[in-house]
């Protein structure tokens, strides 16, 4: 599911920190987004458009970390709002809100996992790219050379 | 780009497989997640009524009694309600109100039946409080103003009798939420249709009563605590507008008067 792919060039030490960078900001937008989802979009796209003019590997990462955030928005959304209708309306805790409940859990945590492991290899310079959400990636980066 | 569009898909459908092998396990039970039970709403309901019975009258009288049991009883066969369910009680007040208590029991003030000018208007607030009955709204009312654990510990009688009380006294005195009402009153209209009732009388009942409200607020229970009865007059005639049907009555103009005498006694 993870790969450790040849990038075009070696980064510089200064651009693996601001690579690992981001994935330690959708980290934190993560835990703060599991009861807000909106929060997991706001941080890693502030993250986003501040480095979108930075380098081809800095670049690369962040958009890669926001889509990773992306898909989990719209999972943790749902489960968002079908907690508050619960709360909030005549709808009850069922067998399938409680399945939901634990299945976003389940991803959330593999998306934590993944982006731990992510921000201390790219720290490293190695340049890791994700299934699905790597090759989108490499759709909207392109190097500028 | 095909090979990433099927990658997407994976993922969702991989979320989509774990959401439903989860769906298989009863977490419901397994995380003891309070439900309401009929058992809970039965004994819910003998609570509720055993305080009414101890601070009201009844009026057991006959005639009275089964007067208004034969209009239930027609409203519920030709709806294809069970009868059983519904276990109707007339207490002697002179407030103009109704009121379905948990596990099908209605209550029906005698204010109400000599305030309404015939029995076209108290099957039409009786049709209103059998909807409110027969879509659960009072048990949704219940779970919402009271909470779910209170319910439950007046069941097991670790309630106090005072909350008992003051939840008996909120069921009386106060309305549903406004779309509930609209829900109840479209429902009756329903019900009345069916048992070849005419609705009219039903929305000229609270249109009379609105404009009463503000001389006697005070027996205007029924009334005043549901809320815009113009407007509620108004839809209810627009929906049973284009409702063709023979009317009949239930009882005879005689036995209609007679119940009332029976009731000023």
């Amino acid at each position: 599911m993870i790969n450790a792919a040849k990038f075009d060039y070696v980064p510089s030490e200064h651009e693996a920190e601001k690579a690992s960078n981001s994935y330690l900001m959708s980290l934190i937008a993560l835990i703060a987004g599991l009861p807000l989802p909106i929060i997991n979009l706001i941080a890693t796209l502030i993250f986003y458009l501040g480095n979108r003019k930075g380098t081809y590997f800095v670049r690369w990462h962040c958009t890669q970390a926001l889509l990773s955030q992306l898909s989990m928005l719209f999972i943790n959304s749902f489960g968002f709002w079908w907690s508050v209708s619960i709360i909030l309306t005549d709808e009850t805790i069922t067998d399938n809100y409680i399945a939901y409940i634990i299945a976003a859990l389940i991803f959330n945590l593999t998306e934590f996992i993944a982006t731990i492991y992510t921000a201390i290899q790219t720290r490293k310079g190695i340049h890791v790219t994700w299934w699905f959400y790597g090759n989108i990636t490499n759709l909207i980066c392109k190097s500028e050379s | 780009m095909k090979k990433i569009i099927i990658q997407g898909l994976i993922i969702i459908a991989l979320f989509l497989a774990t959401w439903f092998v989860l769906i298989q396990i009863d977490w419901v039970t397994i995380f003891k997640v309070q439900k309401i039970t009929d058992k809970t709403e039965e004994k819910l309901g003998e609570l509720f009524w055993e305080i009414f019975q101890k601070t009201e009258r009844e009026n057991k009288n006959p005639f009275a009694v089964s007067s208004v049991d034969s209009i239930v009883t027609k409203i519920c066969s030709t709806n294809k309600i069970d009868r059983e369910l519904i276990k109707i009680h007339i207490l002697e007040k002179d407030d103009i109100n109704a009121f379905a208590l948990p596990n099908g029991h209605l209550i029906v003030y005698s204010g109400l039946i000599l305030n309404s000018d015939n029995q076209e208007e108290l099957s039409g607030v009786i049709c209103h409080e059998i909807a409110h009955i027969q879509l659960n709204h009072v048990m949704k009312k219940l779970v919402k103003e009271v909470g779910l654990s209170v319910l439950i510990s007046m069941t097991t009688g670790k309630g106090g009798s005072e909350t008992i009380k003051e939840t008996a006294k909120m069921l009386s005195s106060s309305a549903f939420d406004r779309s509930l009402e609209k829900e109840a009153d479209i429902k009756a209209v329903d019900y009345l249709v069916k048992a070849k009732i005419d609705p009219e009388p039903f929305a000229n009942f609270l249109y009379k009563i609105s404009d009463k409200e503000n001389e006697a607020t005070k027996y205007l229970t029924w009334i005043s605590t549901h809320p815009e009865s113009k407007e509620r007059a108004e839809y209810i005639i627009e929906y049973s507008k284009d409702k063709k049907v023979k009317y009949e009555a239930i009882l005879t103009n005689d036995t209609w008067d007679k119940m009332k005498e029976k009731l000023t006694e």
